[in-house]
């Protein structure tokens, strides 16, 4: 097992009611970080409301097998 | 007599630049007010490890981050333990002197005060910790050899019947950097907490074992400029008593499926939840979100994060201070609306049909 640092930036134009946001949100941030590793720990670090994007940093661990994608 | 126990979790992220609570345990008085108004408080192990500093606060709940998530996701419930035994991990990295120095206070945790740890392992490799830093200031980390890691938390567990597990990582020793003076002198993040987190989160995750880590450091030099919330890491060798004494009492985890019991406490029974206004981007409070529960969200405990309540639609009280935190927390707990504490109240409106 490896454990990698990766950063990801999501979207949150075009969202549907505000209160259903961060329910939203949790799954898709773990569905990307599950396309590049295992999440470990990770967390929203800074949200730009006039681009409408949410910065996400994480750690994932990757089977040794495998690596993480890197972006 | 109102049966429901008032339940708060008190979250300060870790290694975000927190004004209180990015230091030494520092927000410790915080955690200790919150435990005088509520039944129970959950909290973790970055609000209440002070190195050789720590409170005994009998209705508070040690749960380390990772399981912190997981309870707030409704995945796993904290059954309450009168004691565990805990295991300790020593990495192959820490020189023979600085092991000493660990088993030294482990054993005082025994001697002095009482609580049983079981034989202790010692990683069968170093574990290799590297530091980073995050473009928005937040301090990361990765280990090298995490299995090694997993290997010796087996170890304790399967032979040793370890109940709860301390880590103790070498990490590097970098007196000269900026970014440490920054944190001596209480402006800064701290940039070792990162990677500390990380170390405890694969143990709970592997194992739905309670977990905390403390790192192998060589004391620092003098420094008359320190700051009053870092000083508690330099009064000794060692930052494992604090570590030792939350998991002598922290919570078992229990997974979503498994027999529960009548004392397990469950997302469910959290009636308010108390974080930093900047830092609403975590896991564990986007689920926590989700919940019944009241968002407390204080502007005065500052982070280098960007990430205000509204921001992603948290809906969240905010207030100024931990003392205005306070009085929500009491009036709420009492079932006083907040809104009739203050001088105008508007008359209510009909909804439209």
């Amino acid at each position: 097992m490896t454990t990698h640092f990766i950063t990801a930036e999501m979207d949150l134009q075009g969202r549907g009611m505000l209160q259903t946001l961060p329910s939203q949100l949790h799954q898709e941030i773990e569905a990307e970080l599950q396309r590049r590793g295992e999440p470990l720990r990770w967390a929203v670090t800074s949200v730009d409301s006039e681009g409408q994007t949410a910065q996400v940093e994480a750690i994932v661990t990757v089977e040794s097998s495998g690596a993480a994608v890197s972006r | 007599m109102n049966k429901r126990p008032y339940t708060v979790v008190l979250i300060v992220p870790t290694g975000v630049g927190a004004a209180i609570g990015g230091y030494a345990g520092d927000a410790m008085p915080v955690a200790r007010a919150i435990a005088q108004i509520c039944d129970r408080l959950i909290t973790h192990p970055n609000v209440l490890n002070g190195a050789q500093l720590y409170w005994n606060l009998p209705n508070a709940f040690y749960v380390e981050g990772y399981g912190l998530d997981k309870f707030a996701a409704g995945c796993y419930g904290l059954r309450p333990v009168h004691q565990n035994r805990v295991g300790l991990i020593l990495d192959r990295g820490i020189e023979p002197e600085l092991r000493l120095r660990h088993l030294q206070a482990a054993d005082a945790a025994r001697a002095t005060l009482g609580l049983s740890l079981t034989d202790y392992v010692v990683t069968d490799a170093p574990l290799q910790v590297e530091l980073r830093s995050s473009p928005t200031g937040a301090s990361w980390g990765t280990i090298a050899n995490p299995d090694s890691l997993l290997r010796a938390a087996e170890t304790l567990i399967s032979q040793a019947q370890a109940e709860a597990i301390a880590v103790v990582a070498r990490f590097p020793d970098d007196t000269e950097s900026e970014a440490l003076q920054n944190y001596r002198q209480g402006r800064g993040v701290d940039p070792i907490a990162g990677a500390e987190a990380v170390i405890s989160h694969l143990v709970v995750r592997e194992f739905q074992i309670p977990c905390a880590h403390a790192p192998a450091l060589l004391p620092l030099p003098l420094d008359p400029q320190l700051s009053p919330r870092c000083a508690a890491e330099e009064l000794g060798y060692t930052f494992l008593p604090c570590v030792l004494v939350g998991l002598s009492r922290a919570p078992q985890f229990v997974v979503k499926g498994a027999d529960s019991q009548p004392e397990d406490i469950w997302v469910n029974a959290v009636d308010a939840v108390v974080v930093p206004a900047t830092a609403c981007g975590g896991s564990g409070l986007l689920s926590l979100s989700q919940s019944r529960a009241k968002i407390i969200a204080v502007a005065d405990n500052v982070t280098r994060m960007n990430v205000p309540p509204d921001a992603i639609g948290i809906k969240a009280l905010q207030v100024q201070s931990y003392l205005e935190a306070l009085g929500v927390l009491v009036a709420d707990r009492a079932g006083i609306s907040a809104d009739a504490l203050s001088p105008s109240i508007s008359s209510l409106n009909c909804l439209s049909s």
